[in-house]
């Protein structure tokens, strides 16, 4: 339900003074700080932005700001509703629940895996070509599941094949690399990563001008990025036949079939994968479908895939990310209070003085170069969430670029710190359960020479394309 | 797209669980056999010559020597007389220089060491007296089994376990899960309350048998792709290694028992090496 259309005070709003923005502008930012330390504090993003949402709404009804009453629904109709359901996006939530449960029940296919174990032989063991295909892999991964899953995937298959093959020394390269490209591949399309889905949908890009946009910069960030991995962490190819044999040897033990319990759900799983991705990249063009949306899609996808396991359903609805979808949930509760607060306003001029009048070459590179550096201290979903909602205030047309310094910033900011981005993070948790730790600055240290150049090769590609 | 956040050691499993251990062709070269025995020159050979019809698989070329019972006096003596002969094989039955052999309560000190401590395997006979003998026993090698607790990546006893397999034989590659031991684990998973009992058993006994079935596969296999002419027979179970093992060996008449002796981390001999190699004395064993 879109708030803004639907979102109609029946009670008297109170004047919004600037005090009153001043102080749910200090709510704000204890709730990014409080976000970015949230390792420190030991609480999930929906505990944390949850207590926020309360308190927010707590004192927004107390001061009056907030319009409470029945909403206006399309065809003039009016409900009641509490205040906290209208803020809410469930354009995205849709889409991340029936992603989720579709994805979850395609894995058991053993589609996933059968790619990258297909991948991993192919390779025939040397460590540059298990390089390539694993980057490759996780940009692919990382854009068509998400960062998080694409991580866990390639890099439990790094830990595997480097043991076999007696590397894994070079673990912790590997799956830096691997964490750094899944920020790369998160820039693919529409719905690869949530900045993209909530500055997307603001925008009003479609899925195809978004891939067409996007994905040039991808491949020649992910080969960049490759490229300079080998270079940097001294990742050579084997010299000797004997080498290549005796590693050809080890990696032939892979079985791409071991993980696949029904040959016909495996197929279909394929079939449904590509049908999905066709849907979705055709959603605002489709009769009928453009005005149920993405989301519909999503959700009608897992429903089918849901029938090969209709009786034990509920196992799958595990797999939802039900911290991902409170911490959204709550953020969209806070970010509509602080509409009404009119500390959206307050930022959105104080962006505009940052970027400048109009759309400017400056003001493009500033924008994506702080949507990097902020991205990597804290989440970058609210960064973007708030982004989105002033560009949106500011008329900010579709084919502007700053759209794109937003999506641009907002995920590769993940690749300067550990803390940047979820899935750099489990990258990190993989290298500490196998005992190859890299502490904060050691990671800072190791990854801001492909941050640099990433995010300098995204200001140029922004400025000059 | 979105998937909730998995838990890496959940794929780390499905990875592992897909790599399986290839089995290595190279069967070994038996170019000298040592016959030890405790009997004098003259009465040792009669019992050469059946041995060699025995291991007729080993060819015409292998050099055969004997050492009897002057040629040693303590077990030192005779590692010494092993090491300068550095034969590819160990012939040799229990209880040399003793009577002890009709109690089939332990192997000798004499073979016991030549187990541990020699570097070439050990051919385990039934002793030259014994008339325990299977009677399909000591006439060839058609039928070899290799015994193992872990059949998985252990190419060297599969090649000597073919190397002793004659022509158009069998070689039956046997894994057997002691029954008793994961038992004692299944029961104190059921104490555990975050763990399914029921799914566990089932779970871990799946995988338990899966790898060894999964190596004696890609075995199949690999003798196929070089054309040997031995046909390979699977037996993964679970079940006790003795009795198991001494009915297989009525069951499907086996020749010749292959197993692993020797453990690297301790002078004593492999876990079920010793107990199979006193109690099952009414086939020949080899013991790597």
């Amino acid at each position: 339900m879109d708030a803004e259309h639907i979102e109609t005070a029946q009670h008297a709003v109170t004047t919004v003074t600037p005090s009153i923005t001043a102080l749910f502008g200090i709510i704000l930012t204890l709730m990014i700080v409080s976000l970015a330390a949230e390792e420190k504090l030991h609480a999930k993003k929906s505990v944390i932005v949850g207590v926020f949402a309360i308190i927010s709404l707590l004192l927004g009804s107390f001061l009056g700001i907030i319009p409470i009453g029945a909403v206006t629904v399309p065809g003039g109709h009016h409900i009641d509703m509490p205040v906290y359901i209208p803020g809410i996006d469930w354009k995205v939530i849709a889409i991340i629940v029936g992603s989720s449960v579709f994805v979850d029940v395609t894995s058991k296919s053993g589609l996933f895996t059968w790619i990258a174990i297909v991948l991993t032989k192919a390779s025939k063991g040397d460590p540059v070509k298990l390089l390539w295909s694993y980057g490759l892999m996780t940009v692919i991964f990382s854009a068509v599941l998400n960062n998080v899953t694409a991580m866990i995937i390639v890099g439990s298959l790094t830990v595997v094949s480097l043991g076999k093959l007696g590397r894994s020394h070079q673990l912790l390269h590997f799956l830096l690399i691997e964490g750094l490209l899944t920020n790369i591949g998160g820039l693919l399309t529409l719905i690869s990563s949530v900045p993209n889905i909530i500055v997307g949908g603001a925008a009003g890009i479609s899925f195809v001008a978004f891939f067409i946009k996007a994905a040039p910069f991808v491949i020649v960030a992910t080969a960049a990025t490759i490229f300079m991995g080998a270079k940097i962490f001294k990742i050579t190819a084997l010299k000797t036949e004997e080498e290549k044999q005796e590693a050809a040897h080890l990696i032939a033990g892979f079985n791409e079939n071991d993980g696949i319990e029904s040959r016909a759900f495996f197929w279909f799983s394929t079939a449904m994968l590509i049908a999905f991705i066709l849907t979705i990249a055709t959603t605002s063009i489709l009769p009928v479908v453009k005005d149920l949306g993405m989301g519909f899609v999503a959700l009608a996808f897992a429903t089918i895939m849901l029938i090969r396991y209709k009786a034990e359903a509920d196992k799958f609805y595990k797999a939802v990310d039900w911290d991902l979808i409170g911490f959204f949930m709550g953020l969209f509760v806070v970010i509509n209070v602080m509409e009404h607060a009119h500390v959206l306003d307050a930022i959105g001029k104080a962006v505009q003085f940052m970027i400048g009048e109009g759309e400017t070459s400056f003001g493009t590179g500033v924008l994506l170069i702080s949507s990097a550096v902020f991205s990597s201290v804290t989440d970058n979903i609210p960064l973007a969430a708030m982004l989105a909602k002033i560009l949106v205030s500011l008329g900010t047309a579709t084919d502007s670029t700053l759209w794109w310094s937003v999506v641009f910033g907002a995920n590769l900011g993940g690749n300067l710190t550990p803390i940047g981005s979820a899935s750099t993070l489990v990258a990190v948790t993989i290298m500490h359960k196998h005992k190859v730790p890299l502490s904060f600055a050691g990671f800072v240290i190791k990854a801001l020479p492909f941050a640099i150049m990433q995010i300098t090769l995204a200001t140029i590609y922004v400025l000059v394309f | 797209m979105f998937l909730g956040m998995t838990q890496v050691d959940q794929f780390e499993s499905i990875f592992r669980s897909a790599l399986t251990d290839t089995y290595e062709y190279a069967l070994p070269e038996v170019n000298s056999v040592l016959l030890v025995t405790d009997r004098n020159e003259t009465d040792v050979q009669d019992y050469l010559k059946d041995i060699q019809k025995f291991l007729s698989v080993l060819g015409t070329s292998v050099t055969w020597s004997v050492l009897n019972a002057d040629d040693y006096k303590t077990t030192q003596d005779l590692l010494d007389r092993v090491d300068q002969e550095k034969p590819d094989i160990i012939c040799s039955y229990r209880n040399l220089k003793s009577k002890d052999w009709v109690f089939k309560h332990s192997l000798g000190s004499y073979l016991d060491v030549l187990i541990q401590r020699a570097k070439s395997p050990v051919l385990v006979l039934p002793h030259p007296d014994a008339d325990y003998v299977h009677d399909h026993a000591m006439q060839n090698t058609d039928k070899v089994m290799a015994i193992t607790s872990h059949l998985s990546n252990d190419h060297q006893l599969i090649n000597y376990a073919l190397r002793f397999t004659q022509s158009n034989g069998s070689v039956f590659l046997s894994h057997i899960e002691d029954q008793m031991t994961f038992d004692r684990y299944v029961g104190i998973i059921s104490k555990i309350s975050a763990i399914d009992t029921d799914e566990a058993r089932e779970k871990i006994s799946e995988q338990l048998l899966k790898e060894p079935a999964a190596y004696i596969e890609s075995c199949k296999q690999t003798l196929l792709d070089n054309n040997s002419p031995v046909t390979v027979e699977n037996i993964v179970m679970f079940g006790h290694h003795l009795s198991e093992y001494k009915k297989l060996v009525l069951d499907h008449k086996i020749d010749l028992l292959v197993m692993n002796a020797k453990d690297h981390d301790q002078l004593a001999m492999h876990g079920m090496a010793y107990p199979l190699a006193v109690e099952l004395r009414q086939v020949p064993l080899l013991m790597l």
